[in-house]
């Protein structure tokens, strides 16, 4: 049995506050990483994102299969929550916080490729974010944005032509 | 791929919020506050006045007045690392315990719903304000960066 099933398998048995630590700390800076490139260094927004996503994945979390790694699971609740939450009426519009996000490993590439990801329109940024920031393949990413591979690819290919471009 | 960092940590009152807000969904159970006082949690009785649970004393509480010490989460403070909660609370149990010795010790619990920024509080008796500023400096929660607000206690 894999850990995260076993940590799955011990919250659903005690529906515990420990027991959902234990799943918190293993897998909230995955999401939050996540959640922070896919609003473009919002961190408010993040943290929305990232609890909404805990909420909607704990009611869900006894349909989990171990099919996929729990990390993939959790990330496709995010990318799904913030689809809705951007479809909705009332989500306000204020113009984004575009302060640096995190400090990083190597602050001048780093932060430098983290303003072009967060300047991206956000189709291509999901796309790039997904597929050359988490490896999610196109197939993965279509399936979680709800759209045909081909639009995967061709997102891709125009995100990292802006990103080219913007580090230039 | 791009090898920026797949994950960053997060603000860590997040955890609070994120847990309070499943407690108030009704999808995970919140922990019993301080639960390693093993005797007095046996004869624990929680009372569901405005979402606070208490434990009742072990002994006859000493003459003065009741204070509440509502402990904050600042931006001082500084969370357990995983796996440390357990340590955390026994240290606030022995405190606890040690003012039930004398009297003093009244009840604890925690402030349920989304939004806290209060993580705990303590029910106390002291002779007066001086004494209960004085109680109020050696809860270990300030030992972490926490913040004890004091209050007097009027019904």
């Amino acid at each position: 049995m894999t850990d995260d099933l076993a940590l799955v398998q011990r919250f659903l048995r005690t529906r515990g506050e420990d027991a959902f630590e234990a799943l918190y700390e293993a897998h909230t800076p995955a999401l939050y990483a996540l959640a922070l490139r896919l609003t473009g260094g919002d961190q408010g927004e993040a943290e929305d994102l990232v609890q909404e996503s805990w909420v909607r994945a704990v009611r869900a979390l006894s349909s989990y299969r171990a099919q996929s790694a729990l990390r993939s699971w959790l990330c496709g609740v995010l990318v799904n929550v913030r689809r809705t939450r951007m479809r909705s009426d009332w989500r306000t519009v204020d113009a984004p916080n575009v302060e640096p996000a995190a400090e990083s490993v190597d602050p001048d590439e780093s932060l430098d490729l983290e303003r072009a990801i967060g300047a991206l329109p956000e189709g291509a940024r999901d796309v790039y974010v997904l597929h050359d920031v988490y490896g999610y393949t196109h197939r993965e990413i279509a399936e979680m944005l709800s759209i045909v591979e081909g639009t995967s690819k061709s997102q891709l290919t125009r995100a990292r032509a802006l990103i080219r471009r913007s580090l230039r | 791929m791009t090898d920026l960092p797949q994950e960053l940590q997060p603000d860590p009152a997040l955890k609070q919020r994120v847990v309070s807000a499943l407690v108030a969904a009704g999808l995970v159970k919140r922990r019993r506050p301080w639960r390693a006082w093993g005797v007095a949690a046996a004869a624990a009785v929680v009372l569901l006045t405005v979402g606070v649970s208490v434990f009742r004393p072990r002994h006859m509480l000493a003459p003065g007045n009741t204070y509440v010490l509502l402990l904050h989460e600042d931006s001082a403070w500084v969370p357990p690392p995983p796996g440390h909660n357990r340590e955390r609370r026994a240290e606030l149990a022995r405190w606890a315990d040690s003012l039930d010795e004398v009297g003093k010790f009244v009840r604890a619990g925690q402030l349920i719903g989304p939004g806290s920024a209060i993580d705990g509080l303590f029910m106390i008796r002291a002779a007066d304000d001086s004494d209960a500023v004085r109680i109020a400096a050696t809860c270990p929660f300030r030992k972490h960066g926490g913040r004890v607000e004091l209050k007097r206690y009027v019904e």
